[in-house]
């Protein structure tokens, strides 16, 4: 159920030009007569008046080969066979195994439009890399009981300790991942806040500090004690209602958070008190964290300094992330924040990011069967990451155990990033999204990427809704750990 | 404590051409305007030079891949594709990503960092199948991996004893095997043949740099290559112990090749090697279907090194066609294994190589059973070479290569060992293992995809698994 404060506007492309999956071939017979001009009614077509010759094709607005059942398709309709359509050798610069070319573009129409898309050559569900969410599917029955989608709820609450601290609940199941002021542009980091507070959800603040433009989205943001404790300040500790310790990242298990110096501009070394242009490092791991002992001492120490706020513990996903799990429970955390090991990143070594650490898909099921065996799993909010690209990844996750996710790369996706992975290099991001750059951090606004994001968790909770009815739910609660209604390509033979 | 074993890396271009991933190619509809100039920041797109009012053709090797020319050129007129060599070169293991990150590891030796998230296929063959563990709290030193506790990446090569004896005395009577160290558990295997002089001098002296070794086949040592005796492994036949008796004096180690006959003949041939000098002797054995076998046999007869060499993509030799070839990380789990099982796995030192492609595939195939590795085609990569595996394989050295200065060919060499001793420590760091020996055998700290796999998925959907639940 969508807060009332959500409204969906159509807000396109920041840019002139889409990636076309498409390509529209005119050959050398074309005699400009104009008639594709005519026929086409997705202007791949133009001949403008007074013109001799028709432009050429604009390939992303074709809409591909279903075209070609209709009657209006340009390349039957040619009166001298000199269209043709083809696959784009464009498209397959875009987009890899895991974030393939057709998700992203699904989900830049989710941003756009707010829904999910309408096209049907699009495989946005689900990616290539072959395994893990990959191999999983949905067993919808066939005759699910009768719910109404306006009775769906996709709320979640945060807290189950019951001691008294803040009753959080969240609309819909998802938050957006720690960037840090730093690694993203204000824009970027702003638009991800207000999105959080419209849709009653959360964003973090990543480790280098709380920007005072984020105040006034205090009851929304999560704010982060990592290892550097860059930022880590009093009253912003008390200001949130969530406070989350960062153990481990899954893009780079075991290894320290790091801020290139070309992004340690003036602004991000005030925050972080730090020298302009230095290269800042997160040491790995918590120095002062040798036990749970040392780990329920800190988590005291925030529940002493805030006595609402809900505590969160965000690790990676080693072999004995279900140990973790277990001790972060015994410490008093409200919330365990699993990331695996194909997370996203500003800036991580190709080795961890491959190698380091288990899929989330394993560490969530892990998690969840001990918790549960240890009796914590009622007590304990069980957030997964790392890897959750779609809403039908958001809800698979949730069959294997997770109450909900966090999500980072989608989210910038929504803002269209392409995935190029240079988010790091030189002046950073070229399209403005993770870059201090003055020039390129001014790519796009603020009202803009809300909307963005503001439309994405939109076609997100659409489908999550959609998968809940289909199973003849009400609640995405009563999903929790049903691995009975997935089954796997390989296995469920 | 030891002294600190530290690479020093030095950017060092070549100019020579290499592959490239993106193309991009401008159409007759442009207009001139210069939008894709102020919109790259990589700097790809320029007008002409001695033409300002003209667009230069991009310089596609520049290309990030941001979309930003693509999609803001006002005529629609940029076309970016991948490029042709990208999609020829290599194969199913030695991926074209894979040859690009070693050419650029080699310029600047440092370990390859990008942003977002992994971009690969969630499993894959070998190595690719498994992954390495972390620890939440615990660390390998108290001020992180480039910090001032030492983390070692060296390990021993020899035979050593299982347990030490004591006279009644105390008196220690056991006698304690030579071993030898080597400060990174990688060494060069025998180059390919027809390298050009320059290149060959550069795979010997980068070896020296880095403290370790190269083998050589006996019989074509130049005697230039003297002073550089203790890095250099002759090969020579077993049966021609004699012949060599000059290069065999003066090595740390020597190699011979495995044959049948081997196995009842070890102890003589070791004895007469070490008649000659006090080089430890590495016996290389081919990966065939039964090698856990032969390794046995070879370490209970005495052997101190045993060197597995499967092909150059990792996969078991001398198999018939169709004969579904074991990959090196089974390989290597399958012998030492063997060896645990009969209780003389610390008596010999396993060596592997055949298709470590990777900085991730060392620490891997110690997790998996070896002490050490081998390598011979990253270090060529690294200088420009081509590999492709299709239709066979062919190795394709770039044109002016063998007029490129000993010293740069051998600093990219060194880089790459830079960047693969860097990326050795990021792996250590994250496990909390600050001894590279200590990787050995160490699967509790690996996580294998078929395990995981079956122990996840495979007991909530496999039918009848399930019922077992």
């Amino acid at each position: 159920m969508r807060p009332a404060t959500v409204t969906i506007k159509k807000t396109p492309s920041r840019f002139r030009h889409q990636v076309p999956k498409y390509k529209v071939t005119r050959s050398d017979a074309c005699i400009n007569c104009g008639t594709c001009a005519r026929t086409c009614p997705y202007q791949v077509h133009e001949r403008r008046e007074g013109h001799n010759r028709v432009k050429p094709p604009i390939d992303y607005k074709c809409i591909g080969f279903e075209c070609q059942n209709k009657e209006f398709c340009c390349v039957g309709k040619c009166p001298r066979k000199a269209l043709s359509l083809s696959l784009n050798p464009m498209y397959e610069t875009l987009g890899d195994p895991r974030w393939t070319a057709d998700m992203i573009t699904g989900t830049w129409i989710m941003a756009e439009t707010g829904f999910p898309p309408e096209r049907k050559d699009l495989e946005y569900n689900t990616g290539n890399s072959g395994g893990g969410f990959d191999k999983l599917r949905f067993k919808f029955p066939a005759q699910p009981a009768k719910v109404d989608p306006a009775e769906i709820s996709t709320a979640i609450p945060l807290n189950r300790r019951n001691d008294g601290r803040a009753d959080v609940v969240i609309s819909t199941p998802v938050y957006g991942g720690g960037m840090s002021f730093g690694s993203v542009s204000l824009p970027t980091m702003v638009s991800k806040a207000r999105n959080a507070s419209i849709w009653n959800t959360f964003s973090c603040t990543g480790e280098g500090g709380y920007p005072e433009m984020l105040k006034p989205y205090d009851d929304h943001m999560i704010t982060q004690v990592a290892t550097g404790l860059f930022g880590v300040r009093e009253e912003t500790i008390q200001r949130v209602k969530i406070v989350e310790f960062k153990y481990a990242q899954g893009a780079k298990p075991g290894l320290g958070g790091h801020l290139l110096g070309e992004k340690n501009t003036e602004s991000v070394a005030k925050m972080r008190e730090a020298v302009k242009g230095t290269s800042l490092f997160s040491p790995f791991p918590f120095h002062s964290v040798y036990s749970i002992e040392d780990h329920k001492k800190h988590i005291d120490w925030i529940k002493q300094m805030n006595p609402t706020a809900l505590v969160s513990v965000k690790v990676s996903t080693p072999n004995d992330v279900d140990m973790v799990a277990v001790g972060s429970y015994y410490a008093g955390a409200h919330i365990i924040h699993i990331d695996g090991g194909y997370g996203g990143t500003g800036a991580a070594p190709d080795i961890a990011k491959k190698n380091i650490a288990m899929p989330i898909e394993y560490a969530i099921s892990k998690v969840h069967n001990f918790l549960k065996s240890e009796g914590a799993r009622e007590t304990m909010t069980l957030i997964a990451s790392g890897g959750i690209r779609t809403a039908h990844d958001l809800a698979k996750a949730i069959c294997l155990g997770a109450d909900g996710a966090v999500i980072g790369t989608a989210e910038l996706v929504s803002l269209e990033c392409v995935r190029c992975g240079n988010c790091e290099s030189g002046r950073g991001c070229a399209r403005g999204i993770a870059s201090t750059d003055s020039e390129l951090a001014d790519l796009f606004g603020e009202e803009w990427a809300t909307q963005r994001l503001t439309n994405l968790y939109n076609a997100w909770n659409v489908q999550l809704v959609e998968i809940l009815q289909k199973f003849g739910l009400k609640s995405i609660r009563e999903l929790v750990g049903r691995t009975d209604l997935l089954e796997h390509v390989d296995y469920s033979k | 404590m030891p002294k600190k074993y530290h690479l020093h890396a030095k950017a060092t271009p070549l100019d020579l051409d290499f592959i490239f991933k993106f193309k991009i190619v401008r159409g007759e509809n442009c207009i001139n305007c210069g939008r894709c100039t102020k919109v790259c920041i990589y700097e790809a797109h320029k007008r002409r030079k001695n033409d300002p009012r003209k667009m230069a053709d991009p310089n596609t090797v520049l290309c990030r891949n941001c979309f930003r020319c693509i999609q803001e050129c006002p005529r629609g007129a940029l076309e970016k594709s991948l490029a042709r060599d990208f999609l020829n070169i290599g194969g199913s293991h030695w991926k074209p990503d894979m040859m690009i990150s070693l050419w650029k590891q080699a310029e600047d030796g440092k370990v390859p960092v990008t942003g977002a998230g992994y971009r690969g296929r969630f499993t894959g063959p070998g190595f690719d199948g498994m992954w390495t563990d972390m620890s939440e709290i615990v660390r390998p030193t108290r001020d992180g991996i480039h910090g001032r506790e030492y983390i070692s990446t060296g390990v021993e090569l020899g035979r050593k004893l299982n347990h030490l004896t004591f006279a009644a005395d105390g008196r220690l009577q056991s006698k304690i095997f030579a071993t030898i160290d080597i400060p990174l558990p990688i060494i060069f295997d025998i180059p390919a043949e027809n390298l050009s002089a320059n290149v060959r001098l550069a795979l010997v002296t980068a070896a020296a740099e880095i403290g370790t070794c190269i083998f050589l086949p006996a019989a074509g040592i130049e005697p230039e290559l003297e002073k550089y005796r203790a890095n250099i492994i002759p090969c020579f036949p077993a049966g021609e112990i004699e012949q060599h008796r000059a290069a065999i004096s003066r090595a740390r180690l020597v190699a011979i090749e495995y044959n049948e006959a081997l196995l009842g003949e070890l102890p003589r041939v070791q004895a007469a090697i070490k008649q000659i000098g006090s080089a430890l002797t590495i016996i290389r054995v081919p990966a065939v279907k039964n090698v856990e076998t032969i390794v046995s046999q070879l370490a209970h007869a005495g052997a101190e090194i045993i060197h597995l060499v499967a092909d150059y993509r990792g996969m078991e030799v001398g198999g018939k066609a169709g004969s579904n070839p074991r990959l090196l990380k089974d390989i290597i789990r399958a012998v030492h294994l063997r060896l645990v099982e009969a209780g003389i796995r610390d008596e010999v030192t396993l060596m592997a190589s055949g298709g470590i492609a990777m900085a991730e595939f060392v620490p891997k195939a110690m997790l998996c059973g070896a002490d050490l590795t081998a390598i011979d085609l990253p270090l060529l990569i690294a200088v420009g070479a081509r590999l492709y595996e299709n239709p066979e394989k062919l190795l394709v050295l770039p044109e002016g290569l063998d007029k490129v200065p000993v010293q740069i060919v051998k600093q990219r060499m060194v880089n790459l060992m830079v960047a693969w001793h860097s990326q050795l420590l990021e792996v250590m760091g994250a496990m909390g293992i600050r001894e590279a020996r200590r990787l050995r055998g160490e699967t509790g700290r690996a996580i294998f995809f078929e395990e995981i796999d079956h122990d996840t998925f495979g007991k909530l959907f496999k039918k009848g698994e399930a019922a077992r639940v």
